[in-house]
């Protein structure tokens, strides 16, 4: 079914992605390269506005230094960001390319994978050189930067999970956005983002590992913001909690992969 | 058969039923809460398919609407499961359905021109390097850092059939379009499907032109309520569906009496 009869089917879904993802990227910022650092200006404007709102009853938690509560507001912030953007431009993936999947012989699962794959690119190119040299500037260790890497990658995995799953959910249930709304904004408020994690109760505190957010981001804050080695088990459950979101996306998106045809 | 490319064995294919369905969650949670829960329910769309079509064969498909039509050519082209059954195709699948559905309005002609090349099966690299021949023969030359949008219905008609018919087709799937743009624009369409049709191409059509199918199509398979009523010479095939359409006609009639 290719162009190409030598083609081989990899090389056939690495060309949808990839022209997929180019269009997602241009549609979103018509050719202005600068548009990414635009992904920027939201979170510094959130984490200028809590400083100033929170610092002075917080910083306390953070060495006494209102420049550490910032950071790991940012930090914190530029993860979840990602997260919900990311998630909620692939929920109507399938539906909007219901018309495409009709006409051609196309494999559904590239409409959701090119609007992760349009973020994280846009998380790469725009906010990981940030978090870069944040970590070089405060944990004053250069290897910390390689090690960003690991939590980013567990972010991005948890995310195609989640994108698989709300994606597929929406083929059914058009009024999955309005519910997937609050879903993330209680997702965003049980992460520690402008609070620290020691202000919560003890009983409840270990409820938070249930959001698979929160490991990723206190790995995250760790390695940029620390001297001391990060903490390996944190990123091996970022890790873990990201992979098991990951199959259950992908359980849910391919038992119901050819039911989509017939309601999309 | 010698030399089979397309073959369909035993197929039967059953669509969920999407009219009644609500689409909506908090419906359904309330639904099932009040104890008034409809299970949803298929419907079978094609029963029992066998058929066989060969290298270079031109195949028309007619019937009434509903009958199936483009639910088969849906099967053979991959796109839709069947239920039972196989399907087996060797060479790879042009389908040239309702032209621009690939377009993406905001994005200029040549960047739509790669991405529904690609969609359609070529590769990034070598649609770049189609893009001038596609232009042309669209004549859309001086159209190709404007956005889709602007292009009226008939230059986007033109432009999708350029591209479709610029990758080389083992099998080429027609359904309806052959009346795009103004007498000039559908002559070269003409053209360009004349060429298919003479270089060992192998077409399958659905048209309510029984006409065209006569005169065009080797073979024609009449489909009824998702059967395959008829299969045989196209002369024969349509003979016979006129008839039957005829004699429906007149009963009709004769019960309003």
């Amino acid at each position: 079914m290719t162009g190409n009869p030598s083609a081989s089917a990899g090389s056939r879904f690495y060309e949808l992605v990839h022209i997929l993802t180019l269009r997602n990227l241009k549609v979103r910022y018509r050719g202005s390269v600068l548009g990414i650092y635009w992904s920027l200006l939201n979170p510094i404007i959130m984490t200028a506005v809590y400083s100033v709102i929170f610092s002075a009853t917080f910083q306390r938690y953070y060495q006494g230094s209102a420049l550490r509560y910032a950071l790991a507001v940012f930090i914190g912030l530029v993860a979840v960001n990602f997260f919900s953007a990311a998630t909620t431009s692939a929920l109507p993936a399938l539906v909007s390319g219901g018309l495409l999947l009709n006409k051609i012989k196309l494999p559904p699962v590239i409409f959701p994978l090119s609007m992760i794959a349009a973020q994280s690119f846009q998380l790469i190119v725009g906010i990981v050189p940030a978090l870069a040299i944040i970590t070089v500037l405060i944990s004053r260790t250069p290897y910390h930067v390689l090690l960003l890497l690991l939590p980013i990658t567990a972010l991005i995995i948890l995310t195609t999970g989640v994108a698989f799953f709300v994606s597929s959910l929406y083929v059914f249930f058009r009024d999955i956005p309005y519910l997937y709304e609050l879903v993330t904004f209680l997702l965003w408020l049980t992460v520690p983002i402008f609070y620290p994690v020691a202000i919560i109760p003890e009983q409840v505190r270990a409820f938070l590992w249930i959001n698979p957010l929160y490991p990723v981001i206190e790995s995250l804050r760790q390695i940029a913001l620390e001297r001391a080695t990060p903490d390996f088990l944190l990123m091996g459950i970022a890790a873990l909690e990201a992979i098991v979101v990951l199959a259950l996306g992908w359980l849910v998106f391919a038992a119901n992969r050819r039911k989509f045809m017939d309601f999309v | 058969m010698p030399d089979p490319v397309v073959t369909v064995n035993g197929v039967s294919l059953e669509r969920w039923m999407r009219d009644e369905y609500a689409y909506d969650l908090k419906n359904q949670i309330f639904s099932i809460l009040e104890g008034r829960h409809q299970k949803q329910t298929r419907k079978a769309v094609l029963s029992d398919i066998d058929l066989e079509i060969a290298r270079g064969e031109k195949v028309g498909l007619i019937g009434a609407n509903g009958a199936g039509k483009s639910t088969l050519l849906k099967t053979i082209c991959g796109i839709l499961y069947p239920t039972s059954g196989e399907v087996s195709v060797t060479g790879n699948i042009v389908p040239l359905l309702e032209l621009g559905a690939g377009f993406d309005p905001e994005l200029p002609v040549i960047e739509n021109i790669i991405l529904y090349g690609v969609l359609l099966g070529s590769s990034r690299k070598a649609m770049i390097e189609k893009v001038p021949a596609v232009l042309q023969f669209a004549e859309l030359q001086n159209y190709g850092s404007v956005p889709v949008k602007v292009l009226s219905s008939g230059m986007a008609a033109r432009l999708g059939f350029a591209i479709a018919t610029d990758v080389r087709p083992d099998i080429l799937i027609l359904d309806e379009v052959l009346s795009i743009g103004d007498e000039h624009f559908k002559q070269k369409c003409r053209r360009r499907l004349d060429q298919f049709w003479h270089e060992h191409v192998t077409v399958i059509v659905v048209s309510h032109e029984l006409e065209f199918i006569r005169q065009a199509c080797d073979r024609a398979i009449w489909l009824e309520n998702g059967r395959i009523a008829y299969d045989g010479p196209a002369r024969e095939t349509v003979g016979r569906y006129l008839a039957t359409i005829e004699r429906q006609a007149m009963e009709a009639i004769a019960s309003l009496r």
